[in-house]
């Protein structure tokens, strides 16, 4: 009988479907990987098993026992551990009381067990005891950790819940190997006891080296499982990639690089910053540059800074053939840049408020307006959303009460109200659905085509294959390789991707 | 004193930082000590162990206030119904101790009964702000309307005396050595054994990111109504002070309180946002306040211009350690 | 992620739910209740002198709550304390400058404006360049205030409120009208003008929606945020000279009693404490809701006591009309 099994969950937020069809069986004493592309709908999955997300849809199985996992306490009482990849620590408190803090041992049962507390810490620390690093301590105060030493505070104390059934949300992101290494000691040992345990990662050596088995999900619904044994990282990469066995790239984008005929719009030399170091690279009129490799490799730190929101320490950015010294977004618009994020909730979407005023802010910056006429304002931003395609019913609707696709149309269409020089596009299509996307497509390389210089980052690759003129692959903050050409396929960007991991 | 820090042990790095983060309440302890100092330089006698003694029976109460906000605080609430809750049991009290006869009994059921009504209150706001899921700011001063409403209630008028016996106590001395010093001491026990508690480590965890500890599988909801329900307590404690200082009844006597507790607690380090600070720092804050008012007083200040200089040194401390704890935070 | 809201093909019926739960639908519907309820417990509640008087009374609030409104819609945890203060500061100072004389208006009005926005400066300064949390820093300005006031008072009462202002008040002014009403829908217009129909008001809602979004699409979320404490310092300026009108002299700390009752106003028209949505609309029919609410319970034949636990007791039922905070789970 299989420890844990999920039926048909499925999850919406409004029109954002974000889980279509989840399905996994998870056995006794097995590592069982879960893998996707991001917004494939792995980490919803894993909060609907652990309780913090209340699906629409489905049933969870425990023991041959359908169970509803009414919030994270219960999960606890039902033997289910999780590690958040957004990590659930209390920043102020110290790496012992995070490790035993859902299940505090006390004295009396009132007050804390401080010797407990350490023992516990103690304990769990141990396997990792070489691979902590500095300033590592039991009584450290999270806040004052390493990104990779709260990550392993977090693994400690999903570890401490002793649950029969672990779920690791991308727990390695911030590790080094050596740290990876300890940790998948520690899996096998689990593994040995017949502990059950879900691990997402998007590191194919990881995946290879630690599990057992593998359920690969595509567009929020579970596509296959099968057993790595008799499974290479070709077939998990097709599996992912779905049913487009085309390796070569096929689409909008040239293959040639005749385009490339426009002069030298934005040229980067050398520019360092948080997350990557060393940058050098140029974008044409008319040409669109991608930015591949995993996900967080730098590729957004770049394009933040050059739009001004992030620092930068050194280098040199000319746009046009001028210096460029943007250290505001303000500045940056002001200069011809726009910035267009998928991270619609952070960056884009201005919740609660009707259409048009998500369209206009830049508008306003652009043309110095200090009255807002709607009349005026409608004619003005009417061009971009036909552009655009956007359905609405009108632009005095809250933009809430649209999907996220035509959301995010919303949000593109502020910055080409005004047509920029430089389009920087940071993941545009993340949790959009397909014709969306197709669209959106064909409408930046018609700007192109009109002499825009676009950047496009984008964490799926069949995206910038299709899209983009060129591909810098990042990896570590740093551009590995640029494929050009025939060079841009499939395979050569997995490869580059996965390999430099 | 470092028991009373809700943050216990240091880190394996060094500097300032780490001597922060053990005593968040430092800046407003340097604060504290040249508070006193200069005191001392403009009128010598105010740091004698009487004008020290009186200084603590006076602001004992907003000491305990104080404390009380400190314990919501942590889990990122506020509440503005405490000078309310202090007001209601300073009534209470004094109408019980009346109706049983002043007796040394009287006073000890009716101080138990007042922090049975402090509790009773304290419970109240939590299932409202926590239970209801209302914003604390406008939840807890609808509620403050509502225990001053009680207070009126018990009491319409100010002014009924507390039993000699209660306030001969509370001024007096016993072996030699003033009964507030004894409570004083008290309270510290006190307050250093409820920092090892651990509900104290529940709250700060909720304060500090409360999806957070949902997700760590924390009662949240229950958690910051255990918190309320102790700063319920400890403004039925303030009120037993008060009571004891005045040794009257006032229905109001604590609507002007309440924002000084808040600003006793920022005073202190602890930070609104929640999640960070001490009860320590939070009586640091309140002996702040008290210090300021007399310092103003003994530089020699016109009399009108004492409440502007007063502000305005509150101010400029609530800044600075401000602004100091956060640079120490980095 | 953050749920949304439910997609285009919503139902008849869910939009009359929407229509029930809009704020100020809401608010208006519970004033003409009030008003009924009124008329039944005393007869001449409802007459149209007694709705004038009542108008009047919130008028001062809702001018007060305009600021506290942009404030609020700002964000980030904005909210301005300071406003009572500034209410008493400027009736003070406005009665000391025209004492009694039509020709001091103008001037009293510039000076009042001019020390609102000056300390409206302050405040902003501080939360922004200092990153003082509003609530911090307005409380303490609030301590600084009540200090300038003793000074200013110099322990007299302030001089007479010149006979043209206390008319234009309490007289009819046109059709009927006192002159503070016209005020007041004139403010309403301007405040609506300035929301919907400029780039500041347009920018006000993004930053209180979306600060992040909103910096990234140029927006000075600094500056804009100083400007709305400039704003709130300048009307609660104006509600002090029109408090002077009102009560012809100026000598307590008058303005106290507006400062939370302002942040209440603005909740109960629609403006959460979270900022980002809402409008000055709701919030003058917020103010004119408690106004009543406070009347009536004055017309009751029931003592303050009872009124308060009333008055407390309502303004939570309402606070769960307007919407309670988010579940943890999503």
């Amino acid at each position: 009988m299989a420890k844990l099994q999920v039926r048909g969950a499925r999850k919406a937020y409004g029109a954002t479907i974000a889980l279509k069809r989840g399905d996994m069986v998870l056995e006794s004493g097995e590592v069982h990987v879960l893998i996707g592309s991001n917004g494939s709908g792995k980490s919803t999955l894993c909060k609907i098993i652990s309780g913090s997300v209340r699906p629409d849809a489905g049933e969870v199985i425990i023991d041959g026992r359908p169970v509803t996992v009414t919030g994270p306490q219960m999960a606890r009482e039902l033997g289910i551990g999780i590690f958040y990849q957004e990590l659930s620590l209390a920043a102020h408190r110290t790496v012992a009381e995070n490790i035993s803090l859902a299940r505090l041992p006390a004295n009396a049962g009132v007050f804390v067990d401080h010797a407990a507390v350490g023992a516990t810490a103690e304990r769990y620390m141990a396997p990792f005891a070489d691979v902590l690093g500095d300033g590592f301590a039991a009584d450290t105060p999270v806040v004052k950790l390493r990104a990779d030493q709260r990550q392993l505070v977090e693994i400690m104390k999903t570890l401490a819940t002793e649950a029969p059934v672990l779920i690791f949300d991308e727990p390695t992101s911030a590790l080094d190997s050596a740290q990876v290494e300890r940790f998948f000691d520690v899996l096998r040992k689990l593994r040995g006891e017949g502990r059950s345990i879900i691990f997402i990662s998007h590191r194919m050596d990881e995946i290879f080296a630690i599990g057992d088995r593998v359920t690969i999900m595509r567009d929020g619904e579970t596509v296959t499982t099968m057993a790595l044994s008799d499974a290479d990282h070709d077939m998990v990469i097709r599996a992912m990639v779905g049913g487009q066995e085309a390796l070569i790239a096929t689409g909008n984008a040239d293959d040639e690089g005749t385009r490339r005929t426009g002069k030298t719009i934005l040229s980067v030399q050398n520019i360092s910053g948080p997350g990557f170091s060393e940058i050098s690279f140029s974008v044409a009129a008319g040409e669109i540059v991608g930015f591949g490799g995993l996900h967080g490799q730098g590729q957004s730190s770049v394009l933040r800074a050059l739009f001004g929101a992030s620092r930068r320490q050194a280098g040199t950015i000319t746009l046009n053939g001028t210096p460029y010294t943007a250290t505001a977004p303000r500045a940056a618009i002001r200069q011809g840049m726009a910035y267009i994020s998928g991270d619609r909730g952070h960056d884009g979407v201005i919740t609660d408020r009707p259409i048009l005023e998500n369209v206009t802010p830049v508008h306003f910056l652009r043309n110095r307006l200090t009255f807002a006429f709607p009349g005026r304002l409608r004619a003005a931003v009417l061009p971009a959303l036909q552009a655009l395609r956007t359905k609405y019913a009108t632009l005095s609707h809250p933009i809430s009460s649209l999907s996220g696709g035509n959301q995010q149309k919303i949000v593109i269409a502020r910055w080409l109200t005004d047509p920029p020089q430089v389009l920087l596009l940071d993941d545009p299509t993340k949790g959009i659905d397909l014709a969306t996307k197709t669209e959106l497509f064909a409408l930046i390389r018609e700007l192109a085509e009109k002499g825009m210089a676009i950047i496009l980052y984008s964490s799926e690759d069949s995206e910038l294959l299709t899209n983009a003129d060129r591909i810098l692959v990042f990896s570590g903050g740093a551009i590995a390789r640029e494929l050009t050409g025939a060079d841009r396929t499939r395979y050569n960007l997995y490869h580059a991707a996965y390999e430099a991991a | 004193m470092s028991g009373l820090v809700a943050q216990p042990g240091a880190g394996a790095h060094t500097g300032i930082g780490r001597i922060f983060e053990r005593f968040p309440f430092l800046p407003a302890f340097v604060i504290l000590i040249a508070l006193l100092v200069l005191n001392g330089l403009f009128e010598p006698n105010s740091l004698s162990f009487g004008a020290l003694t009186g200084l603590v029976s006076t602001y004992l109460a907003l000491m305990l206030l104080a404390v009380a906000q400190t314990y919501v605080v942590y889990a990122a609430d506020i509440d503005l119904s405490v000078g309310a809750i202090l007001s209601l049991v300073n009534v209470s009290i004094i109408v019980l101790m009346q109706l049983m006869g002043g007796s040394a009994l009287s006073v000890l059921v009716a101080c138990f009964a007042g922090i049975g009504i402090g509790l009773a209150c304290g419970i109240f706001n939590g299932i409202i702000v926590a239970g209801l899921r209302l914003q604390p700011i406008v939840a807890t001063f609808a509620t403050s309307i509502i225990f001053t409403g009680i207070a009126l209630y018990i009491m319409p008028v100010s002014g009924i005396p507390a039993p000699s016996v209660y306030w001969r106590t509370y001024g007096g001395r016993l072996f030699d050595v003033p009964f507030v010093i004894y409570l004083a001491v008290a309270v510290a026990v006190i307050l250093y054994v409820i920092a090892r508690t651990r509900l104290i480590t529940q709250l700060l965890a909720v304060g500090d990111n409360q999806q957070s500890a949902y997700q760590s599988g924390l009662p949240v909801t229950m958690t910051r109504i255990r918190g309320y329900a102790l700063c319920g307590v400890f403004a039925a404690l303030a009120a037993l002070c008060i009571t004891g200082d005045t040794a009257s009844g006032d229905p109001l006597v604590g609507g002007a309180m309440t924002l000084n507790s808040v600003a006793a607690v920022v005073l202190g380090g602890t930070a609104l946002s929640g999640g960070v600070g001490s009860v320590a720092g939070s009586v640091i804050g309140a002996l702040i306040i008290g210090l300021v008012n007399s310092l103003v007083f003994f530089v020699g200040t016109p009399s009108e211009w004492q409440n502007l200089v007063q502000g305005l040194a509150i101010l400029v401390a609530l800044t600075v350690g401000i602004l100091v704890s956060r640079r120490a935070g980095q | 992620m953050s749920a949304a809201e439910p997609g285009i093909g919503r139902t008849a019926a869910l939009s009359a739910e929407r229509l029930v739960r809009q704020p100020i639908i809401v608010a208006l519907a519970l004033i003409a209740a009030l008003l009924v309820a009124g008329e039944l417990l005393s007869p001449g509640f409802a007459s149209g002198e007694q709705i004038l008087r009542l108008l009047i009374v919130a008028a001062l609030l809702g001018i007060v709550a305009a600021g506290q409104n942009l404030v609020i819609l700002g964000g980030r945890e904005g909210i301005d304390l300071s406003v009572g203060g500034v209410v008493s500061l400027s009736a003070i100072v406005a009665g000391n400058i025209m004492n009694g004389a039509d020709a001091g208006i103008v001037p009293a009005i510039l000076a009042c404006v001019a020390i609102g926005g000056l300390f409206g400066l302050i405040n902003g300064v501080g939360v922004t360049l200092l990153r003082i949390p509003p609530l911090v820093m307005t409380l303490g300005m609030l301590g600084v205030l009540q200090g300038l006031l003793v000074v200013v008072r110099q322990g007299i009462p302030s001089g007479n409120a010149a006979p043209a202002l206390s008319g234009f008040v309490t007289q009819p002014f046109l059709l009927g009208l006192p002159g503070i009403i016209w005020l007041w829908i004139g403010i309403g217009a301007f405040m609506a003008f300035l929301l919907r129909r400029t780039v500041f008001g347009h920018r006000i809602y993004a930053i209180g929606s979306n600060e992040h979004a909103a910096a990234m699409a140029g927006v000075p979320v600094r500056l804009m945020r100083v400007s709305l404490f400039i704003l709130s310092g300048m009307f609660a300026a104006i509600a002090g000279i029109c408090l002077l009108g009102y009560s012809g002299q100026s000598f307590a700390n008058v303005g106290e009693q507006y400062m939370l009752p302002s942040i209440i106003a603005v909740v109960f028209g629609g403006t959460p404490l979270s900022g980002g949505k809402g409008g000055y609309t709701g919030t003058m029919a917020g103010a004119v809701l408690l106004v009543i609410l406070q009347s009536i319970l004055t017309t009751i034949n029931i003592d303050e006591a009872g009124r308060q636990i009333v008055f407390g007791a309502t303004l939570l039922v309402l606070m769960l009309f307007y919407g309670r905070g988010r579940a943890m789970r999503g």
